[in-house]
């Protein structure tokens, strides 16, 4: 039930404000409301396994971990000087 | 135990949602910036902790700590090139600084 709990205060007090960050203003803002949403998904994700019961979820969040670097670093170099 | 676990959970899941809101309500994206710090190498590493401490040792816990690990060291490395490039585009530094 903690888990639950836990989950849920990191979707709704985590991924609300970070994807409202994500969808205004210019793109820079919107970048770091997509690193902001990343790493709260990553979170989210390990409690929620947990919650579950289902270790085999975690390979999710592994993935989104690295992925998410990778996708951020791209949106700054297409974001680089004009 | 359990009271460990669930200190450290709400803990980490309290700087969390703070970081969120706080980047969200202040304004300017350097500001903003800042407040990644918190989640990823703050608030990752409690909720690791704490997933760690209530499965036990085993590959659970390692993959845990592993995707806990990869945030906390892929925060600051994220949060800088951002600040560079924004930087770059405000023009508060030379675009043809260091890579």
């Amino acid at each position: 039930m903690v888990w639950y709990v836990a989950s849920l205060v990191l979707l709704l007090g985590g991924l609300v404000p970070a994807t409202l960050i994500g969808s205004r203003r210019g793109p820079t803002d919107r970048l770091v409301g997509l690193i902001l949403t990343s790493a709260i998904v990553v979170l989210s994700m390990l409690t929620l396994a947990q919650a579950y019961g289902q270790p085999m979820y975690l390979i999710v969040p592994l993935v989104l971990a690295v992925l998410s670097v990778a996708g951020v670093l791209v949106f700054t170099r297409l974001l680089g000087p004009r | 135990m359990q009271i460990a676990v669930d200190v450290l959970l709400f803990a980490g899941v309290a700087i969390v949602a703070v970081s969120a809101w706080a980047a969200l309500l202040l304004r300017g994206v350097f500001v903003r910036l800042h407040y990644l710090s918190p989640v990823t190498s703050l608030g990752g590493p409690l909720i690791g902790i704490a997933l760690g401490l209530e499965n036990g040792w085993g590959l659970t816990t390692g993959l845990i700590l592993l995707v806990v690990g990869l945030l906390a060291v892929s925060g600051p490395v994220v949060a800088v090139a951002t600040t560079r490039v924004v930087a770059q585009r405000e023009a508060v530094v030379l675009e043809e600084s260091p890579q």
